[in-house]
């Protein structure tokens, strides 16, 4: 089958279909729903399309597709805890419930671009954040001078420099075994990744490591062999998915319905050990939006409630770091996945794409958040969404740019700079008054 | 007549569209086909797509009609000798390793709403292929898209492959994707950069007119 077909005669008119059958309706006023039965609609839904739809491989172009009873026995026996790390930093990432009471795995980091000089500052700064259990490293995606570039011999030493990084900068920070769970960063193709998760370079088993597929529901022979080689040596591998808004599965009701069967694609496809997702609105390109918060809510709360994998999510702030609209953004984004029982990772400014322009404070109020909000119920978090939404959604097109890690940090101690400080304490404050604690 | 068709269209019945097409064929002339029902309605569903009021389905089933719908029109365009004003040909791709396609098809659509002549080379295109092909159609300009910070640098590889072979000033290279922006796009000697799929026309467009080259208002 053509992927064309795929998408055009399979995809699309099924992601329709199950809509219509369980009457999704998105409501731009409830962006984080807390109705237990529309969750398990979603997650219904999913499970139908999945079975009827499958995976399309692109390398073969055929479907790989499973009965309703391989999905079921899969759903019974798929993993649902993941254990990341080694020694005094072991730690399990378990599956939660929507409105839990537990503090979610704090997660923290970024694999966005950072330059050589600053990434092992970077990682440093993460691994010295105590409540932080695991990490994702930077990207480079340079060498020396030279730029690296997907598939070449030097997208594979990038990989190499930043697995040893990585593991330095967590042993510098007193956290020697703490587990890197977005291996690897730096690499996209498959064979970089595997040739820099020689244990030489300081990867281990109880890493993590993110197999993508592509938009949506595909996957190639370069993924494939990730799993092949990932499953074989008993690594934790990670399903990642950035469903895509407005792309191929059509409005927040079809793309939540498709973000949710990622999660059987994970299972069954990818061997996934735990399970990663970052919908985005193809326009504009963040994920903070309420028809994204909606996606994300709703098919977290489908896959927290009926299958109860370790499960956490990846959002994109139209804004940049060091301004007041990224933690609005940010909060709003992590009280709607926090509510929903996912784990939570550092919303990523200005859209991942400012080089150096991922901060460790953004990852200091990720965990002050989960720790802070602890309880959080969907509808207290729905309430507090629409209330920071009036402070951010008319400049949501354009946000800052904001500001990088050398201009808002002394670089000798990775410590804050005066202004960078003053800015949070008084975005704390404000946050406060939305009824946002950190801790 | 041609607000049926302009239905048709929008509604992504190729069917439809080209029975209606068809039936009118006697009487009204396909170019006015063309410009007053298919054009128009190319870009109300690009318009719609931009206000997040109907999605890539919903455009891909449009660009589906146009198509079949065209399959009817052409041959008697041909017959007349008419044909389409186009604004400027393009040859757009998603560069070499990169296998992201949505952002890529939706300009391509944009384009081909707004009057250019796109040749879509589809995804994973090697710096030669895009200039091999826009050789070929004698294309004004280039439009590569790279998703991911390990496949930009094929971006790069374009202008270095048309320097290389003394035809940089011969076109117009426009760039996007999710991870670009305009200081890459600057760093690399990029014509133009979109941050949004519904950026590539206006950017294009502007470009053109600087250059002198615009074929069309």
């Amino acid at each position: 089958m053509s992927v064309k077909d795929f998408d055009m005669k399979v995809f699309i008119p099924k992601v329709r279909e199950v809509v219509k059958k369980y009457d999704f309706r998105f409501d731009p006023k409830t962006p984080c729903p807390w109705d237990d039965d529309l969750a398990d609609r979603i997650y219904q839904a999913a499970m139908d399309l999945y079975v009827d739809v499958g995976t399309y491989c692109t390398s073969t172009e055929r479907v790989i597709k499973f009965t309703r009873k391989e999905v079921e026995e899969a759903v019974y026996e798929c993993p649902k805890e993941a254990w990341f790390g080694e020694g005094p930093d072991r730690v399990v990432f378990k599956g939660r419930k929507p409105d839990s009471p537990d503090i979610p795995h704090c997660h923290v980091g970024s694999g966005t671009n950072t330059t050589e000089e600053v990434a092992l500052k970077m990682v440093e700064a993460y691994g010295r954040i105590t409540r932080a259990k695991t990490v994702s490293i930077p990207s480079v995606t340079q060498v020396g001078h030279l730029k690296t570039s997907s598939g070449s011999p030097m997208e594979t030493l990038a990989g190499i420099n930043m697995m040893r990084i990585g593991r330095e900068g967590l042993r510098r920070a007193g956290r020697p075994g703490m587990a890197i769970i977005n291996h690897m960063s730096s690499c996209a193709a498959g064979i970089s990744t595997v040739a820099a998760s020689h244990s030489e370079f300081g990867a281990r088993p109880s890493d993590g490591w993110l197999v993508a597929p592509h938009a949506e529901l595909k996957i190639d022979y370069s993924s494939l062999n990730q799993v092949a080689f990932l499953n074989s040596w008993g690594a934790n591998i990670g399903q990642e998915a950035g469903p895509i808004l407005g792309g191929y599965a059509g409005g927040p009701e079809g793309t939540a319905v498709v973000t949710a069967a990622y999660a059987f694609h994970g299972i069954l496809v990818a061997r996934a050990t735990y399970h990663l997702t970052y919908p985005i609105q193809i326009v504009p390109v963040c994920s903070t939006t309420p028809g994204m918060i909606f996606v994300v809510s709703i098919s977290s709360q489908a896959i927290n409630r009926n299958l109860g994998v370790p499960y956490y999510a990846l959002g994109y702030a139209s804004a940049g770091s060091a301004t007041k609209q990224y933690f609005y953004e940010a909060a709003s984004y992590l009280c709607a996945v926090h509510a929903s029982g996912m784990g939570i990772e550092d919303v990523h400014p200005n859209k991942a794409v400012l080089t150096n322009g991922a901060l460790p404070i953004d990852s200091e109020f990720t965990c002050a958040f989960g720790h802070g909000m602890a309880g959080l119920t969907r509808k207290e978090a729905n309430r507090i969404i629409l209330r920071l939404m009036e402070k951010y959604l008319d400049k949501i097109k354009d946000g800052p740019k904001g500001r990088t890690v050398d201009q808002v940090y002394d670089l000798d101690t990775m410590k804050p700079k005066d202004e960078l400080l003053k800015l949070y304490d008084e975005t704390v404050r404000e946050l406060r008054d939305y009824g946002i604690k950190l801790k | 007549m041609f607000e049926a068709i302009r239905g048709a269209i929008i509604d992504g019945s190729g069917a439809e569209a080209s029975r209606i097409a068809q039936s009118a064929l006697e009487e009204i002339d396909p170019l006015d086909m063309v410009n007053e029902g298919l054009m128009p309605a190319m870009n109300t569903v690009g318009e719609r797509f931009g206000r997040g009021e109907l999605f890539l389905p919903e455009m891909l089933e449009a660009a589906e009609a146009w198509e079949e719908t065209m399959k009817v029109l052409k041959p008697k365009m041909l017959e007349k000798e008419e044909s389409i004003l186009k604004v400027a040909t393009v040859v757009i791709g998603t560069v070499q390793t990169d296998i992201h396609e949505i952002g890529k098809n939706i300009v391509a659509y944009m384009m081909t709403a707004s009057g250019f002549e796109v040749h879509d080379m589809g995804i994973d295109v090697p710096a030669s292929k895009f200039v091999e092909k826009a050789e070929q159609v004698d294309a004004d300009i280039i439009a590569a898209s790279a998703i991911m910070t390990t496949t930009m640098p094929y971006q790069k590889d374009i202008i270095d492959y048309l320097e290389a072979r003394g035809l940089r000033n011969k076109y117009i290279v426009l760039v996007g994707g999710g991870v670009v922006n305009q200081d890459w796009a600057d760093e690399i000697g990029a014509d133009g950069y979109g941050e949004l799929v519904s950026d590539a026309v206006d950017v294009a467009k502007q470009l053109l007119a600087e250059r002198g080259r615009s074929r069309s208002d």
